[in-house]
């Protein structure tokens, strides 16, 4: 590895997160193996990153990181462990272990994944645990993605940890009988992170850690270690294919850009096409899930060479069969948006009101509501409905375009930039 | 490990007062046959009255005080437990699916084992 760590600014941040995302999953799974104990496994290696963190960007990257971060983990514990005599035989594990690499080891992570993503621990406890345990993130980073305080996480991270001993979650791939069940954890936990991501990024990246990237990356891995799952793969097809129209997300200035006004020659083309490819291998594989109807809602918009030549049929239809799966007000409020552009804006209309009661305090409520009435020529209602959505977001970058929107006296696009639209509707499902 | 199972569900009424008591008792009792034949209970736990029979005993300041009804103010109860023996947490879930009374929710809770915390 030739990356000059030292130099400091985001390049030497992303190549150390880069090293932890490959190494410290794998090392964690690893001790855990051989200690029986994933608290323990987990808190030494949090440890190593630690250290890491510290030398690293003053001496650079070492030769064989991973075989680096091993071995501060195993130092670390054979500290901790001295000073407890009652871990005396996992101390005895840990001096014995091999300081070798763990090549030709099955590959762990899978179990870890899994573990971490039990039904049985809080979504928000899974997510925080498997950025940790998975990806190697400090708490403190995890703490500041998910906009709460460090102490906050790491109270969230201990409760779920000690629920995994005291409750004796096991270290297992689950069975053939839970798998399917357990799949849709792990799916979502991952469906989280990426919007997570997605959401909060900018032309300026806030945090040190791209979490869409981290998503990608572990959804690819868990593809990798649990082949033809028609549901992970949609899910990797639906990351990216959001990957592929991130640089048109964002104009210039660093305004949000929706979908209807996006340059579309900046799409990435070749990711769109691969991704199709993987959507059609999924399709051949089980019938369309919630994952699959969502990543070919982005694909059919995606392929579209416009947005007025989009295929607005079809993804009316495909949102029909979401319903099946998440029978939301969200995704009935994306329907509604493809309605408007198959059956008429009077249509539309009626299914937006219908959800009213439902969706009073979600922004994109309100924002769609406001494009519907001005296309009915009701003006002063429509900049009440937008005032209602710029009340109701914290969203800097959907601010500035509502209020753009506001000033302009309505000219613009619908907000709900559609395909990212099921955010909340699959944490539903 | 050992897991208790609580069986959960409305019960104002009690148990036997549903028309169909003896089909749900038959089947709560294959349940019982097959996890004792598989050696998986610990305790076979029991079957509760209904709330309505409930008194809870409290302190206040150190006073013991008698008051009628159960300590939680909600319309579900514990309408009975069963101790059971497993290896791990999915194997607990795994009994509790096989419950037959669907309009029941099973709370699983392991027990703390004294002997094995070295207390």
């Amino acid at each position: 590895m030739s990356i000059d760590v030292t130099a400091g600014g985001g390049g030497a941040a992303d190549a150390i997160s880069a090293v932890f995302r490959e190494e410290a999953g794998a090392i964690c799974a690893e001790l855990t193996r051989q200690l029986g104990d994933l608290d323990l496994a987990e808190d030494l290696v949090q440890d190593a990153i630690e250290a890491a963190l510290r030398t690293w960007p003053r001496d650079g990257l070492p030769d064989r990181p991973g075989a680096w971060l091993l071995q501060a983990a195993r130092r670390r514990g054979i500290d901790r462990l001295r000073r407890e005599t009652r871990y005396r035989e996992k101390l005895e594990l840990l001096m014995s272990m091999a300081s070798g690499s763990s090549e030709g080891e099955p590959d762990d992570r899978l179990r870890l994944v899994f573990t971490c993503c039990h039904p049985a621990i809080a979504r928000e406890a899974q997510v925080a645990l498997t950025l940790r345990a998975v990806m190697g993130m400090t708490t403190a980073e995890i703490a500041r993605a998910f906009l709460v305080s460090e102490a906050t996480m790491a109270q969230r991270i201990v409760r779920a940890k000690r629920k995994i001993v005291e409750a004796h979650i096991p270290y297992r791939v689950p069975n053939a009988e839970m798998l399917p069940e357990r799949l849709t954890q792990v799916l979502a936990m991952l469906y989280l992170v990426y919007n997570e991501g997605y959401l909060s990024s900018g032309p300026e990246r806030s945090t040190a850690r791209d979490l869409c990237a981290d998503a990608l990356w572990l959804c690819r891995l868990v593809d990798r270690l649990l082949p033809d799952e028609p549901e992970v793969m949609s899910l990797l097809a639906l990351m990216q294919l959001h990957e592929a129209r991130r640089a048109a997300r964002f104009d210039a200035g660093g305004a949000l850009v929706l979908l209807r006004d996006q340059d579309r020659a900046l799409w990435d083309g070749d990711t769109i096409a691969s991704a199709a490819a993987l959507l059609e291998r999924a399709r051949r594989l089980g019938s369309p899930g919630p994952y699959w109807l969502q990543a070919a809602i982005a694909a059919t918009h995606a392929e579209a060479p416009s947005y007025e030549a989009t295929d607005w049929p079809e993804i009316l239809a495909l949102y029909g069969a979401l319903l099946r799966f998440a029978p939301g007000p969200v995704v009935r409020l994306n329907r509604a948006i493809a309605l408007w552009h198959v059956g008429g804006a009077a249509a539309a209309m009626e299914e937006v009101e219908a959800l009213a009661p439902a969706l009073d305090r979600y922004h994109l409520y309100h924002a769609t509501r406001a494009e519907l009435l001005r296309a009915f020529g009701r003006h002063d209602e429509a900049r009440e409905a937008d005032a209602r959505a710029l009340e109701l977001t914290q969203n800097p970058a959907e601010r500035e375009l509502i209020r753009r929107r506001v000033e302009s006296g309505g000219e613009g696009a619908e907000l709900s930039d559609a395909g990212m639209s099921g955010r909340r509707a699959l944490g539903e499902v | 490990m050992k897991y208790a199972l609580m069986f959960i569900r409305e019960d104002e009424e009690g148990f036997l007062s549903r028309p169909d008591h003896g089909d749900v008792y038959q089947s709560i009792n294959r349940f019982f046959m097959d996890l004792g034949s598989n050696g998986k209970i610990a305790n076979p736990g029991a079957e509760l009255q209904p709330m309505t029979t409930a008194t809870t005993v409290r302190w206040a300041e150190g006073k013991p005080l008698v008051t009628d009804g159960p300590f939680m103010e909600t319309k579900e109860g514990i309408g009975g437990f069963t101790i059971i023996e497993a290896e791990d947490l999915d194997e607990a879930i795994a009994i509790a699916q096989r419950w037959p009374a669907h309009d029941h929710a099973v709370e699983i809770r392991p027990i703390v084992e004294h002997g094995e915390m070295g207390m």
